[in-house]
């Protein structure tokens, strides 16, 4: 039988949750084993199957026109659909960009920062992503399984990649689900 | 007493308890988050629903009064579905951001209830619109973000401390906890108690000095004593990594359970003061470290010339912040060994009770009176924990007639302020009498006669109609009590005995500071004066020394000092010894009515510093002279003993 094949993204987050993905050290030989690992940030392939894959994960909140792309391929190419990490669960600190008007927040990031040295512009490419309220996960897009955390202790996420990879829900709670 | 059934098991409670309070008995777990075990039951949250056979609707529990045969079922599925629903509408209500929030991984009991049911993520987002985050008090933060609306630190501001600086504004989401009117709490009426952020369920307040240093979860609980003044609160330390990282009031402890002050909670760790590791004494001008031996002999070498030296002996004074242990070796040392001249406390006589035979001093009963009569004593400024018993009180309906010639901050919640001309106050109190009998209120031939009410009030300068107001509330009150501080003067003590004779009233004083009542059993009493004494020997343990104290021992010839914290008194001394702060050490105190309580050693003393007990000794060992140990049989001649934590 074929090994599930799981790829991962991430959106507007800050590659912790990855990192701490990659903080189950060895044991990444052990899910790669069980697991065919496709596209993630820390492979070299760029998109998710086309014909389909068997987990999505996705790290980070949607935030953009581009995020939310993202989100929707990811979510039609996979069975199961992961939300890693709070910014991805709840919206997290992303999230925070909520409190403020865009064109206050757009000023203060291309205009009013303290290393602009000349007349700042904010970026107005069509080509760019349109920016949006930062949101969670699954208010664009069903998820399956949250994992929260900030990031997600590296023990919890070797237990899901485990579950999912031998054909399981992981049950987060307790100790799973607890701030440390 | 009622018989229920809660999750199939019989329980039987009292007749008017709530369907909680016989589930915490028969064990059963029902979540709360707005309930507090020293509050009255609110109702607010709709956490603790719970399902009651014949009732149709889900019941708050913790404001559901048992009924005899009732049937209750805290697990089904329809209750943990409310429940979920409860946390859901919370989470979106406003912005709760764990990953950044002082409290996260155990203190929040918000996050607790929600990983309880298993939460993994808010079915319902919140709509993102900010709150303020009130950061104008200097000791904690008000985030309203966090905020759940319990309204906990609301019911402990009225219900514990008496203040009711904090309220709800506004209605529905628009509701918002303010300060006074929507003032910044900072510039509020807020008296800086800290019980609502201790009582705070969430994040919402936060304590500033220890956020972020320790998780209450992984820190020790220590109880303890506060050496503030001579109440002597309960208190909790929270101490992490040998260090204390935050002062708690203990809910359960019997001297103001829980309500601590200003002082008490925060002023013990936010000051910043040089302490003392070694022994110090003065060569060729200038304090050097030495040893203990060296140090201890050098103050023998003065001391032993000065035994029976009369006059020209040593002067000592100990401050008030010492154990009694401590304070019974130093009394015995000075006064009985060396025959010391002048052996006193930091208080000498300022805080004697006058011609009182005894004094109630009975906290409770400040709480507990229908009136209360104040004499020159500014509760709210010199101990304010003994203040919340009277705001308390006055909550209650109690009615409080203040006399002060000074500027008292009671005034603002007084019924009656006179402000007599000073020196008038004995009058005064007669002309009270006097109104009394005019008005019917009492028997003419108890009041000494006064000559007339006009005569009074040109004397005194008050109003003939505050005197017959003032009158009104004393003579017909239930449980007067009369509240007098310190330095009334002969006569004034004399008219409030003629007083509290007449009108049966209890008595309260509240004394100084931590060991007052303690140093006064041990004849400690005397005004300091070192003038012609050729040595002085300050037991200043971890107490700061009196602003002039420096000034009263610059001509004494020798000066030797046992302190935790250098000062210009240390730094003026001839020698000095290092010695235990509050949290290090273990000792007795005697708080002003009486009770005797000990505090626990919470942090380790750094090398080489001793125990206030330990120094004085040593210094009767150096100087030849045996101390009898048993401070507790010197500290009760004659009256009963109240010891440790009762009910």
């Amino acid at each position: 039988m074929a090994k599930p094949k799981i790829s991962s993204d991430w959106l507007a987050g800050c590659a912790g949750c990855h990192m701490s993905l990659l903080d189950i050290d060895e044991r990444i030989v052990e899910i790669a084993e069980l697991a065919d690992l496709r596209a993630m940030p820390i492979t070299d392939l760029k998109e998710p199957d086309e014909d389909g894959v068997d987990v999505g994960i996705l790290e980070g909140g949607v935030n953009n026109s581009a995020n939310e792309e993202v989100a929707h391929r990811m979510r039609s190419r996979c069975k199961i659909l992961v939300a890693l990490g709070d910014c991805a669960v709840f919206g997290g600190v992303p999230a925070m960009r909520n409190f403020f008007e865009m064109n206050e927040a757009l000023r203060r990031a291309y205009v009013e920062t303290e290393s602009t040295d000349e007349e700042g512009r904010i970026p107005d490419d069509p080509e760019l992503a349109r920016m949006e309220k930062t949101r969670a996960l699954h208010e664009v897009v069903p998820v399956d399984v949250f994992v929260p955390g900030c990031p997600p202790d590296p023990d919890v996420i070797y237990y899901v990649l485990n579950e999912l990879a031998q054909g399981r829900i992981p049950e987060i709670k307790d100790e799973k689900l607890h701030w440390h | 007493m009622i018989s229920i059934t809660i999750d199939g098991k019989n329980v039987e409670v009292p007749s008017g308890s709530t369907v909680l309070e016989a589930a915490r008995q028969a064990g059963v777990h029902i979540p709360t988050l707005c309930d507090h075990p020293s509050l009255k039951p609110y109702g607010g949250c709709r956490l603790c629903v719970v399902e009651v056979e014949g009732m149709r609707t889900l019941q708050a529990s913790c404001t559901l009064p048992v009924n005899q045969g009732m049937v209750v079922h805290t697990q089904t599925p329809r209750v943990t579905r409310a429940r979920q629903f409860v946390l859901d509408l919370i989470f979106s209500e406003r912005n709760h951001f764990c990953m950044y929030c002082q409290k996260t991984g155990g203190d929040c009991e918000l996050q607790n209830a929600a990983y309880e049911l298993d939460m993994t993520h808010w079915p319902l987002q919140p709509g993102w619109s900010p709150f303020p985050v009130d950061a104008s008090n200097p000791y904690f933060v008000f985030d309203h973000n966090r905020c759940i609306l319990c309204r906990r630190c609301v019911r402990a501001c009225a219900e514990l401390v008496g203040v009711s600086t904090l309220g709800v504004e506004n209605r529905g989401a628009s509701s918002m906890v303010v300060a006074d009117y929507g003032l910044p709490i900072g510039e509020s009426t807020c008296v800086s108690c800290g019980v609502c952020v201790q009582i705070c369920p969430t994040g919402a307040l936060i304590d500033r000095t220890s956020a972020y240093l320790g998780k209450e979860v992984t820190a020790s609980r220590v109880a303890d004593i506060c050496l503030g003044c001579s109440l002597g609160c309960g208190i909790e330390l929270l101490v992490h990594e040998d260090r204390v990282l935050r002062v708690d009031g203990d809910w359960s402890a019997p001297v103001s359970g829980g309500v601590i002050c200003e002082r008490g909670r925060y002023h013990s760790l936010t000051d910043e003061q040089e302490r003392l590791h070694t022994p110090l004494v003065r060569r060729n001008g200038r304090l050097t470290p030495t040893g203990w031996e060296d140090a201890l002999e050098e103050v023998a070498r003065r001391l032993r010339p000065l035994r029976g030296a009369g006059q020209n002996g040593v002067a000592a004074l100990a401050s008030t912040r010492l154990p009694a242990e401590a304070l019974n070796a130093f009394a015995q040392l000075f006064r009985e060994a060396l025959g010391s001249p002048v052996v006193t406390s930091s208080e000498e006589d300022r805080f004697l009770p006058g011609p009182f035979e005894r004094l109630d001093n009975r906290l409770l009963d400040l709480e507990e009176a229908g009136c209360v009569l104040a004499l020159q004593a500014d509760l709210f400024a010199s101990h304010p924990s003994a203040g919340f018993y009277l705001r308390r009180g006055l909550s209650a309906g109690g009615k409080l007639v203040l006399i002060d010639a000074q500027e008292n901050s009671m005034a603002e919640v007084a019924d009656v302020y006179a402000r007599p001309q000073p020196g008038s106050e004995a009058a005064l109190i007669q002309g009270i009498l006097q109104a009394a009998a005019e008005l019917g209120l009492l028997d003419s031939d108890l009041a000494p006669s006064a000559g007339s009410l006009s005569g009074v009030s040109r004397t005194t300068g008050v109003s003939a109609e505050t005197i017959a107001a003032a009158a009104r509330h004393i003579a017909p009150a239930h449980n007067l009590l009369i509240v007098f501080g310190s330095g009334l003067g002969d006569e004034t003590a004399q008219a409030l005995r003629t007083l509290a004779e007449i009108f049966e009233a209890k008595l309260f004083s509240p004394l100084g500071g931590a060991n007052s009542r303690a140093a006064q059993q041990y004849c400690l009493k005397q005004p300091f004066t070192p003038a012609g004494c050729h040595a002085v020997y300050i037991a200043l343990g971890d107490d700061q020394p009196a602003p002039d104290l420096l000034e009263r021992v610059r001509d004494v010839p020798f000066l030797a000092v046992q302190a935790s914290y250098a000062s210009p008194l240390t730094e003026a001394a001839d020698v000095v010894l290092p010695v235990e702060t509050w949290t290090e050490q273990e000792g007795h105190y005697l708080n002003l009515e009486g009770r005797l309580q000990k505090t626990a050693r919470a942090t380790t003393a750094p090398a080489g510093v001793r125990s206030n007990l330990e120094v004085l000794d040593a210094l009767a060992q150096a100087v030849g002279v045996k101390i009898n140990p048993d401070w507790e049989a010197a500290l009760f001649p004659d009256s009963p003993v109240t010891t440790g934590r009762e009910p």
